[in-house]
């Protein structure tokens, strides 16, 4: 059968990005609470961070406050942080995932490589579903938003 | 009762996306199917009988033997979702790409040209 190359293959996510911005402003809009407060979580979040102990076994508690008025529990563990280089992380809350961010500097840019693991592949399925579910249902409330939008133009 | 069943329970364990991978090629018998494994005949009997209830593999009677043979299209719809999860990480990365942006502009003024 297929070799053991890459047995986390069915449980990860890789993505890489190349930022218009110095390696030290990455990382400290990365590392420090003020700053990722202002892009962490999807659209429509607002986020409050009550611990942010970047070092190797600090801990990482952040609110994400939803556009419903939901709150959302995210606490993690910093496990490795090496300067301008990498950050892992485990998320300790549900989902489980180990987070590694490698940051490479490139002239005035700086390239990023975000890798998730999930636990095993049933929780990374139970997520995509869940999330699939959850982004079905926004759209149909976009959708009915849209909808209502049509027909208060139309009693104008 | 009988359990439900949908395709990302089949792809979530590793015997059942072997057999996939196996007989996405061409078909093959059940049997060949289970010597190519080290766990019983029962329970890749199990996994395909699971397979076959998310309609991930069809069974074609062949004279004496019983042919597996895949069904891919639902893993395209498995990608599609797992591709929509991967938009929420981007636009993580998006969001972080506009506020450096913000964050330069404050900071050394105008982008150079």
């Amino acid at each position: 059968m297929e070799s053991q190359k890459s047995n986390t293959q069915d449980r990860e996510l890789i993505l890489t990005r190349k930022l218009n911005a110095p390696i030290e402003l990455v990382w400290e809009v990365w590392t420090e609470p003020e700053h990722i407060a202002n892009w962490w979580g999807p659209n429509g979040f607002t986020n409050t961070i009550s611990t942010m102990d970047v070092r190797a076994g600090g801990a990482w508690n952040l609110v994400m406050h939803g556009p419903d008025g939901k709150d959302y529990d995210n606490r993690s563990i910093f496990k490795e942080i090496i300067l301008h280089k990498k950050i892992v992380y485990e998320h300790i809350s549900y989902p489980r995932i180990l987070a590694t961010i490698d940051f490479e500097a490139q002239g005035d840019q700086t390239l990023i490589t975000w890798h998730m693991l999930f636990d095993s592949a049933e929780e990374f399925m139970a997520v995509v579903k869940a999330h699939n579910a959850k982004e079905g249902q926004k759209q149909n409330v976009e959708k009915l938003a849209a909808y209502l939008e049509g027909l208060h133009e139309q009693h104008r | 009762m009988k359990a439900r069943r949908d395709v990302y329970q089949a792809i979530a364990d590793p015997t059942r996306r072997a057999i996939i991978h196996m007989i996405a090629a061409q078909p093959q018998n059940v049997n060949a199917i289970a010597e190519k494994f080290d766990v019983t005949r029962q329970a890749i009997s199990l996994h395909v009988k699971i397979l076959t209830d998310c309609g991930l593999i069809v069974i074609k009677q062949r004279g004496r033997d019983r042919f597996c043979e895949a069904q891919l299209d639902q893993l395209g719809e498995v990608a599609n979702w797992v591709a929509q999860y991967r938009q929420h990480w981007e636009s993580k990365l998006d969001a972080m790409e506009n506020y450096l942006e913000k964050l330069k502009k404050e900071r050394y003024g105008k982008p150079k040209k």
